[in-house]
């Protein structure tokens, strides 16, 4: 069954995030107030704005007495205040959340089942030529860079055939509606998504082919044989499914990486989801807008391995036995 | 540990060429200063130049020679790389023997901070990090390393686990040899393979990252990087400078990585010996 162990490590891993979220920018040398809203913002600051912030996060109190001001505003949801955009972060960061989530989720999904599939077969064949061309051609890509890949892709389809746009998520003033809106978001979404996906593919597939190589040894594929299955029933149905179990448990380290990887693949389409925006304040130095890019993306990575941790032993009962 | 690393190498395709590769790019960075035909920061009026005799692939957006730049970045990758390589999987040694034996509550402490860090997204927190301090190459190697050794703690300690109930180790412990001289004599020696494995894997991981944050501009920008090359090149994308300026210096990039992931996926049977006889290359 779950173990208490489990839920002491991601404690542990919650309370570094918030200190890494309380103490970094409190440790910059200097004022406080500089090294939470950089020292342009500082300037152009009105005094009365200053003092309100100094009072809201308690900056002229002892360090203490700060922790507990922040502990509050960030159980009121409060994430800080965006001097370049000049509003509270969390709705400037929810507000480009919808385009994220529709380029990590289908890449997720299309990376996860085609490397599954891959894997799968590659496993099955294992030694044979497909098997070791697969292996090599998918190790090669796993190499390149999500930026790199989304350049490539910029340049071959967006810049030079023109088949695609070359940035954003949306055909601007366009006016569309309905069928004919969701194609231009399709067509803006299209090669982000096969960056993305193609950068992410290597990871399940060499899991599942690793983990087929040793289920295809069990004595129970042997029975299964023996009972006369088809190929088919043999390779997804007895094989498939007992790879694919630590293609799931590696699914939250994963959506991390992909989550990271689309803020790389956001920045060359400039594609307006978090992680351009990332970029944007990275640019601006408008570390209130990444530290509360940071603190989603870490704390939603961390709830995403918790619940993945929960489930596993339903999906494998084997599991609680080793409690 | 019956298995023969080299032979296991030797023995893979990808392995071969995974460490073809890697002498390669370690040969450019160490003869950088011979191959570059400019001063790698010697800026010029002459910008956005085509390959020529005198410039290879060209010179930047100001005047810069591209094919300089791009031998004399090979050796900041390969910095970083090799240098969290080493001192990660040094880390990871030294806590995941230690958490070995020693047991007890300091094992337990150990392993709880290595498990919270497996869950904790990297990439993120050494972007936020580095938004804040730019770090120079050293803090950057630092940085990466208190933040990778973790996974490679994990492996080496079962490893070493395993190592301890052997025969061998009983027998010094039955002499009176101390846990530091069984650690230091029999079972780091035996860890060998799954070193290599871990620091390959750390290497890999370094790199990638020290190009995403030179990409993201929170590096140190007076050093030459390829990540730093490659925004620069997203800039000019609609002009046909790509060909020499981009191409070049994503496949350097990716060559090393795809290198490093050919010879530690060779070299993989090592941790997980089941696997072996998949390749039969």
């Amino acid at each position: 069954m779950f173990s208490k162990g489990n839920i002491v490590t991601y404690v542990i891993a919650f309370l570094f995030i918030l200190a890494l979220n309380f103490f970094l920018p409190r440790m910059m040398p200097g004022d406080p107030l500089m090294a939470i809203y950089g020292d342009e913002a500082l300037i152009a600051m009105t005094p009365e704005l200053k003092a309100e912030l100094v009072e809201r996060f308690a900056l002229d109190q002892p360090l203490w007495q700060q922790l507990g001001a922040y502990f509050v505003t960030l159980f009121q949801g409060e994430l800080g205040h965006s001097y370049y955009y000049n509003a509270p972060v969390l709705p400037v960061i929810l507000g480009r959340l919808p385009w994220t989530l529709l380029l990590v989720g289908s890449s997720l999904v299309l990376s996860t089942i085609l490397g599954i599939v891959l894997g799968i077969e590659s496993g099955w064949r294992r030694g044979s030529k497909t098997d070791r061309s697969m292996l090599a051609g998918l190790m090669s890509l796993n190499g390149f860079p999500d930026f790199f890949l989304g350049m490539l892709l910029l340049i071959a389809f967006g810049v030079t055939l023109g088949i695609f746009p070359l940035a954003g998520a949306l055909t601007p003033y366009s006016g569309l509606s309905g069928l004919a809106l969701l194609l231009d978001i399709l067509r803006h979404l299209f090669l982000p998504v096969a960056a993305l996906t193609l950068a992410h593919l290597a990871g399940g597939y060499l899991l599942t082919r690793n983990t087929m190589i040793t289920v295809l040894k069990e004595p129970y594929m042997l029975t299964a044989k023996a009972k006369g299955l088809s190929q088919r029933a043999l390779k997804y149905r007895h094989a498939g499914r007992n790879s694919m179990l630590p293609v799931v448990t590696q699914t939250g380290i994963w959506i991390g990486r992909v989550v990271t990887g689309a803020l790389f693949v956001e920045l060359v389409f400039a594609y307006p989801g978090v992680g351009y925006l990332t970029y944007e304040a990275l640019l601006a130095r408008d570390y209130p807008i990444i530290q509360g890019v940071f603190l989603m993306v870490a704390v939603s990575v961390l709830v995403i391995n918790f619940l993945i941790d929960l489930s596993y032993p339903k999906l494998d009962p084997r599991v609680s036995y080793a409690y | 540990m019956h298995i023969d690393l080299k032979k296991e190498i030797k023995e893979s395709g990808p392995g071969k060429i995974g460490i073809i590769i890697l002498l390669l790019m370690i040969a450019v960075a160490l003869l950088a200063p011979v191959l570059a035909r400019y001063d790698p920061y010697q800026q010029s009026t002459a910008s956005l130049l085509s390959p020529s005799w005198n410039h290879w692939l060209g010179t930047n957006h100001v005047g810069q020679d591209v094919w300089s730049r791009l031998v004399f970045g090979a050796r900041t990758s390969l910095l970083v790389g090799f240098g969290v390589g080493i001192l990660s999987t040094l880390l990871g040694t030294i806590f995941g023997v230690s958490a070995a034996m020693l047991g007890g509550l300091y094992e337990k402490v150990v392993m709880r901070i290595v498990d919270a860090f497996i869950v904790i997204p990297m990439v993120i927190i050494v972007i936020l990090i580095s938004a804040y301090i730019r770090p120079s190459i050293l803090t950057l190697i630092l940085l990466l390393s208190l933040l990778s050794w973790q996974g490679g703690a994990r492996i080496m300690r079962a490893q070493a686990l395993s190592l301890k109930e052997r025969g061998h180790v009983a027998a010094a412990r039955s002499f009176g040899a101390h846990h530091f001289y069984i650690a230091w004599r029999h079972i780091v020696p035996d860890l060998g393979p799954i070193l290599l494995v871990d620091f390959i894997y750390s290497v890999r991981r370094a790199v990638f990252m020290e190009a995403g944050l030179a990409f993201l501009g929170i590096t140190d920008p007076t050093v030459v990087s390829w990540g730093m090359m490659m925004r620069d090149a997203l800039s000019f994308s609609y002009l046909n400078v790509w060909q020499w300026w981009l191409v070049p210096t994503g496949v350097a990039l990716s060559l090393t990585i795809i290198g490093l992931t050919f010879v530690g996926h060779a070299a993989e049977p090592v941790i997980e010996p089941r696997l072996r006889g998949a390749e039969v290359a």
